[in-house]
């Protein structure tokens, strides 16, 4: 019989290719802040305007919610992980900002640099 | 398309001087002769934190930390850590903590730079409602670890050893609640997780849970293993809704897995874990009174001996931790107690997480290692005072905790040096406060709500606060009289000293803190009827300066007729008729009506 310690790397490995599975490893990851906080601050709109792109048909993006990394007076905050570049967060992102940053930045590549923690 | 491998390049200012393009080059050059381009990702990230061993790359999976890497290196890390799948020892950082392992959150690197995130390690980083993300980042691998061949003893001494000390507040070494639970003899014992957070404008617990609430899941199925306990609470308030959805989802996907319930991982070993909702008493986050409280009875303390340890919830033996501090034992189990004993103080370990609040740049939450200086929490983390303000105070530990004055910001921040400057550590709340704001008054608030969330079953907590609140908002009123501090000192003293539990016995320390430290304050009010803040406003004085241009608003709002002044000529107002209700102040828009302390 395996060990727990075998059990959990195996259970790893399955979670992995789950992440994997769900498209993780497109050229693009972009995480929504979706604590309570981020909430208030108006995250569950934006949130709403990356998944309704990705269903109007924005491929290569790779979409996920996380929690409060404690940046509360810039919230809600929007970080975009991009193959072979540096990750940026946009912060105090609005619902309008959101769907030009799916405009801009998640389709042609521009990073938005206004909007960005400084 | 799956690709096995991903490197990641440091390309922050510091690692960029550094050549971190020429490495690019390089690592993309040797990819292409192994023909492993495709097998392999090339991340760049923000400056990931480790300027002095810089350049530096990072290798997942087997995550290894490479530093200070010129071009010349690459061929030999991929062809041991690639290609046979054995990390480079030569150049590998040992740095193999869960801390580090994750370079996300690095990447904004003025508010992050001199934080260490050990509680807060995957808060922001990892979807918290998934369990798979949880276990990408080596999620439950401490249980694994325990149940694989540590005995409970072993659990418990390498949780003394590694210094740790409760988090709630009061700071009691964990350990030592974990051994003398442990030897207690019973046929059932219990493990709490204590998640009621109650201190005004502190938030560490429910950022915790939301952002990561496995890792106090998996703290507690530990803590469970090594005192013998079967049934594990968390006592939750329910004004924190998605905190309890994602426990609640965190919990039923761990029972999924089997990491909760019978026989967890065929260890033999079953546990499991109910969410109990608190109505959101303050006097609840007291163990003895949050354990009456998920008894069924009314949530009131009862005094100690027997600690909980020994007879807690149900009479049985009760491990009782704070959220906070549940959530440190996965990464003591898998780094190591003598890894996290050398972060900190001597007498404090680990890190510790705070709210940052009040008038302050950055506010949020932020993770700091003991003996960072609350200088540094204030001005390098938290971008100092807005609007060029002037620092008048640091009030830390919430309605338990004291105010600081300046010449305590070099303190180092742990348990002792806290305690000894006045305040304390407490749960993590941290208020900055700026000249535009009354020291007596931010202490009456924080009375007030003691006062309010007093439960009332021992007399000095009930009766001491209400007459220490009656003194306080005299003097806000401008209605002082000498004698009043010696008063407010002897009761604060007497009530601390006689009150049955820890809140009672901490409620005078923000009054008799502003005593101490701004006792000028407390005599301004009482003998010159001024408050120097202007935040008292019934003490304000309101006048008319020459900007004004006779419009008449103030006349017509003013309630009791004291103003006066002839259309488009400057008004006056009659002091002795004015009642401070600031109306003409906030009514007026040429901002010709000034107010005075």
């Amino acid at each position: 019989m395996s060990t727990p310690m075998e059990l959990i790397k195996q259970k790893r490995a399955e979670a992995i290719n789950r992440i994997h599975s769900k498209g993780y490893l497109s050229t693009k990851r972009v995480y929504v802040g979706m604590a309570t906080c981020e909430i208030a601050a108006g995250s569950k709109e934006v949130m709403e305007v990356f998944s309704q792109a990705m269903k109007n048909g924005l491929t290569d993006v790779y979409l996920s919610q996380k929690g409060c990394a404690g940046r509360c007076n810039l919230e809600p905050t929007v970080e975009v992980v991009e193959d072979g570049k540096i990750p940026v967060k946009y912060c105090k992102v609005t619902p309008e900002m959101a769907q030009l940053i799916v405009e801009r930045h998640l389709k042609k590549g521009e990073v938005v640099k206004e909007w960005l923690i400084k | 398309m799956t690709r096995d491998f991903v490197i990641t390049l440091c390309d922050g200012p510091s690692c960029m001087q550094k050549k971190s393009k020429e490495l690019k080059e390089a690592v993309e050059k040797e990819l292409e002769k192994h023909n492993l381009a495709n097998r392999v990702r090339i991340n760049i990230s923000g400056c990931l934190g480790m300027c002095k061993n810089g350049p530096v790359v990072v290798i997942n999976p087997l995550y290894t930390l490479y530093g200070q890497v010129t071009p010349a290196d690459i061929p030999e890390i991929i062809q041991s850590h690639i290609l046979k799948n054995k990390p480079l020892k030569r150049l590998a950082i040992e740095e193999d903590h869960l801390y580090n392992r994750f370079f996300r959150v690095f990447g904004d690197v003025n508010f992050f730079g001199k934080q260490m995130r050990i509680t807060l390690r995957n808060c922001g980083i990892i979807d918290p409602e998934s369990l798979d993300d949880y276990l990408s980042v080596r999620g439950y691998e401490a249980l694994a670890k325990v149940l694989s061949g540590m005995a409970p003893q072993e659990v418990v001494s390498e949780v003394k050893k590694s210094g740790l000390r409760g988090r709630g507040g009061a700071g009691f070494p964990t350990g030592i609640k974990w051994e003398l639970t442990a030897q207690q003899n019973s046929d059932e014992k219990f493990v709490i997780c204590n998640a009621d957070e109650g201190d005004p404008g502190a938030f560490m617990d429910r950022s915790t849970i939301e952002g990561d609430p496995h890792t106090v899941i998996e703290g507690m199925i530990i803590g469970g293993y090594a005192v013998g306990a079967k049934k594990g609470i968390i006592y939750i308030r329910a004004e924190y809704p998605l905190a309890v959805k994602r426990l609640q989802k965190g919990i039923a996907a761990a029972k999924a897995q089997g990491f909760l319930g019978e026989n967890i991982l065929g260890s033999g070993f079953s546990f499991d874990i109910e969410i109990r909702l608190g109505a959101g008493a303050f006097v609840c986050g007291e163990e003895t009174a949050l354990i009456h409280s998920i008894e069924g009875h009314r949530g009131m303390p009862r005094p100690r001996p027997p600690f909980p340890s020994v007879q807690g919830l149900f009479d049985k033996p009760t491990l009782i931790n704070n959220v906070e501090t549940w959530a440190n034992i996965p990464v003591i189990i898998i780094d190591g107690a003598e890894w996290f004993s050398s972060i900190g103080t001597q007498k404090s370990k680990g890190t510790k997480v705070f709210a940052l609040a009040g008038k302050i740049n950055n506010t949020g939450l932020v993770e700091v290692p003991m003996g960072t200086t609350l200088k540094e929490i204030i001005y390098d983390i938290g971008g100092g005072i807005p609007n060029n303000k002037k620092f008048k105070a640091i009030q830390t530990g919430g309605p338990s905790g004291g105010c600081l004055s300046e010449e305590y910001l070099d303190t180092p921040i742990d348990y002792d040096s806290l305690a000894k400057a006045g305040s304390i550590m407490g749960s993590g709340g941290m208020i900055v406060i700026d000249e535009d704001s009354c020291m007596v008054n931010i202490a009456k608030f924080f009375l007030e709500f003691t006062q309010n969330e007093s439960c009332g079953k021992c007399t000095p907590c009930r009766e001491g606060t209400k007459r220490m609140l009656e003194i306080l908002t005299r003097l806000t009123e401008g209605k002082g009289q000498e004698g009043d501090i010696e008063k407010l000192e002897r009761l604060g003293n007497m009530i601390k000293k006689s009150s049955l539990c820890g809140l009672g016995q901490s409620a005078p320390n923000p009054v008799l803190s502003t005593i101490k430290n701004f006792r000028v304050e407390y005599e301004e009010h009482i003998r010159d009827k001024k408050c120097r803040a202007g935040a008292c406003s019934a003490m304000a004085v309101y006048e008319v300066t020459d900007k004004c241009v006779g419009c008449g608003v103030c006349k017509r709002a003013c309630p009791v007729k004291a103003i006066s002044g002839a259309p488009k000529a400057m008004h006056e107002i009659n002091q002795d008729k004015c009642v401070k209700c600031g109306l003409c102040f906030r009514n007026c828009k040429f901002d010709a009506i000034i107010k005075k302390g």
